[in-house]
Formats: C-alpha cells, structure tokens, sequence
C-alpha cells in the first residue's frame, strides 16, 4: 500500500478535514478488525488506514507533512491487540461472552452439541474409517468368517458373504471411529479385493473352467473328474465335442441371496501331442474327412 | 490485573469517561473491591473509543455495536470449535488389513 497518507485514504491534497473524516470512515468500517472479525489481513490494512488518518486529522501535524518536515511513518499508532483477539475458541471465556446469537436455533444446536454450547455435551458422531481386504477367490466365492485386527488392535469378526465380489464394499456399522460426547459411533467400510483363482474364473454369478481334453476324448467322449466351488464332480464329456464348446453344470456356481446358485462351464480346449507324432500324421494324411472343409472363408474378401 | 489508574492511562481516556462506560455496562471490571481490568478491558475500552472518536457512533450505537459484536464472537467461537470437532472426527482413515 502506498505511504502517502492522501493516496492511502483516497482524499485530494486539498480535502477539507470534514472530507477527510468521511473517507476514514468509510475504510474503517470495511477494514477495523473488531469490526470484521474473521478478515485476518483487515489489521494490516487498517494499520495504513488509521496511521494516515492521524496524521492527517490533526491540522497541525498535517501542515507539517505538506512543508515536508515529517514523513509519512511519523504517526504510526501503536496497537498491542483488538477487542477480537480475546475471542479465538482456545481463550479464555470473558465476562463479555454472549451466546444471544444461538437463542433461535436452540434445538438444532442441542441436537448438535448435545446441550447449550459446552464443548464436553458434543454429541458428533464418529467418522468412518475404511480399509483394504484381499480374499483368496474361494473365500469370497464361498463365504467365509474372517477375524482382522484393526490397526489400533481392535479384533473384529467379520463374516464374508458367499458371492462378495472384487471391489465390493463391506459395511460394518459401528465399527468406526468413536463418537464424541454420546454421539453415535461411525462405521468401518471394508473394500474388498479378491485375488484371481488358477483356473476357475468368474463371469457374474456363473463360474467358468477351461478343461483339456486330447483329441481321443474329444472324438470319442469320456468321463472326467472336475472341481467345483464345492469339491470335485464326475462329469460327462459327449462324443464330438469341440474347442469352445461350454459343457454347463447346473448350479455349481455362485450362491446367490435368494438361496439359488449359478452354474459352472466346463470350456473345452482340444490339446494335441505336444511333439509331432508320426502315426497321427500317417492317419489324418489318410483321412478322407479332414478334406475340403475352409473354415476361413468369413476372413476371406473383406481386405 | 490492571488497576483503574493504570488503566485510564493505557486506554487513553479519563476517569469521568470510565466511569460512564461503566454505569452504560460497556465495561464490566472485576470488583475486589475496587475495580480491577484485563486486558480483554483494555481491548474493549479501546474499540470503544475508536467507535465513538474515529467513527462517530452515539451511545446509543455503541451499546448496539458491542451487543452485536458480542454475539458475533459467540456464534464464531462456536462455529470454530464445531469445525475443529469435525475436522478431527471425520477424517477418513484408511488401512490394509
């Protein structure tokens, strides 16, 4: 801010001192600290204001700086702190202290604070504290019964749902942080992460598993052992089934809430002898079947 | 504390005008017996000057403005102990278990 008193109250040179009166107060008003308690950069402007207004309200010492003879800094008024200062929530109360302003909203602040204005009647309630849980695919599959310690030693109990998916949120109500004075404790919100499985894969409520049958059992059909979310089945695999080919077994899935399951697939992958076999080759050489057939006629013409 | 000689003094006015800011119930020193200030006094008395010389406000006003001000703190004082409360209930504590 600039340090010539006239510049600083925005008066002319040659303003009565009636004039200068006006324009002081009209910036105090906007800039006394007692006056606008939560402006913290009021003080410093106030400062600038009231230092060129004692210098300029007093005709003598005014017509001093006019000759030149003090500067502008000559007048500054000292200030030890504001009427405001002793009001901060860490102070003291005063005998000054009033609470007229809550008369009208006494039952909402009741609600709030749990009494008048006492800081020990708060009632506010706790906040939620989230955390991270990783559960092996079975376990959230199936369900399970997990005990975790929370990180200030809390033991909790918490029971997995069968069906909880990955990303889920987990809501324990008032397991969170505690409330303050009676107020209601918050929830913990455990967000679940759950690792992939070897080979069973989950596709909603349906779980998929991809099976290798050689090129004999896929002609001619065999019985196989598969497992399950709930422990290994006897399975049928018809003759000529083929790579792709979703073999269902019905409700071997995912338990729903309503007490029904989804179904299992058993997806087919054709695995042929790793190394070159030379009575395979002998064989499909002389088989009429295997001619003729282009299966990729749709990737033809377009490009 | 501050005695009323001291406190005139500091407060830049004289002992008529304590004592009339005193009978307005502007000023409200400790009696031990006799009175005694603080420094929230001194602050106060100070305000009060300024509204009266630098601003111009009647006694009338001035028994108005520190009224106002005066709710204005308790609704402040409040507002900042309730924030402060939230603030250090509400947040979010994250973890891996």
């Amino acid at each position: 801010m600039s340090s010539d008193p006239y510049h600083v109250l925005g008066v002319r040179r040659d303003a009565t001192q009636e004039e200068i009166r006006a324009a002081y107060r009209k910036l105090a008003k906007e800039l006394h600290p007692d006056l606008n308690p939560g402006d913290r950069e009021a003080g410093e402007k106030f400062k600038a204001v009231s230092s060129a207004y004692d210098l300029l309200s007093d005709p003598e010492k005014r017509a001093r700086f006019d000759r030149g003879e003090i500067d502008a800094m000559g007048a500054e008024r000292p200030r030890a702190r504001y009427y405001r200062d002793f009001q901060s929530a860490d102070s003291q109360q005063h005998q000054y202290s009033s609470t007229a302003g809550f008369a009208d909203f006494e039952d909402v602040l009741a609600e709030l604070f749990g009494g008048r204005d006492r800081r020990a009647n708060f009632g506010v309630r706790g906040g939620d504290v989230h955390y991270r849980l990783t559960l092996d695919f079975l376990e959230a599959a199936n369900g399970t019964a997990k005990r975790i310690s929370l990180p200030d030693g809390t033991i909790l109990d918490v029971a997995i749902p069968a069906g909880t998916r990955d990303g889920q949120v987990l809501r324990l109500r008032g397991k969170g942080g505690a409330g303050i004075g009676g107020g209601a404790p918050g929830d913990a919100l455990i967000t679940v992460a759950v690792r992939p499985h070897p080979f069973f894969v989950r596709k909603g409520d349906d779980i998929e598993v991809e099976i290798p049958v050689t090129l004999r059992e896929a002609v001619l059909g065999t019985t196989i052992d598969i497992p399950t979310l709930t422990g290994r089945v006897r399975m049928q695999v018809p003759r000529g089934v083929n790579t792709g080919m979703r073999l269902r077994l019905k409700g071997k899935g995912i338990l729903r809430p309503d007490g029904t399951r989804g179904d299992q697939y058993a997806i087919v992958k054709i695995v042929l002898p790793e190394k070159s076999d030379a009575e395979l080759e002998e064989f499909v050489r002389r088989w009429s079947g295997g001619e003729d057939r282009n299966l990729r006629r749709h990737l033809e013409g377009a490009a | 504390m501050i005695t009323t000689a001291e406190f005139v003094v500091r407060a830049r006015i004289d002992d008529q005008t304590l004592a009339h800011w005193i009978a307005a119930g502007w000023l409200l020193p400790q009696r031990t017996p006799d009175p005694a200030f603080s420094e929230v006094d001194l602050a106060r008395a100070q305000l009060i000057r300024e509204l009266k010389e630098d601003f111009g406000v009647n006694d009338e006003g001035i028994s108005l403005v520190l009224h106002l001000l005066d709710q204005i703190h308790g609704l402040r004082r409040n507002l900042q102990i309730l924030v402060e409360e939230v603030r250090r209930n509400r947040r979010p504590i994250t973890g891996e278990l």
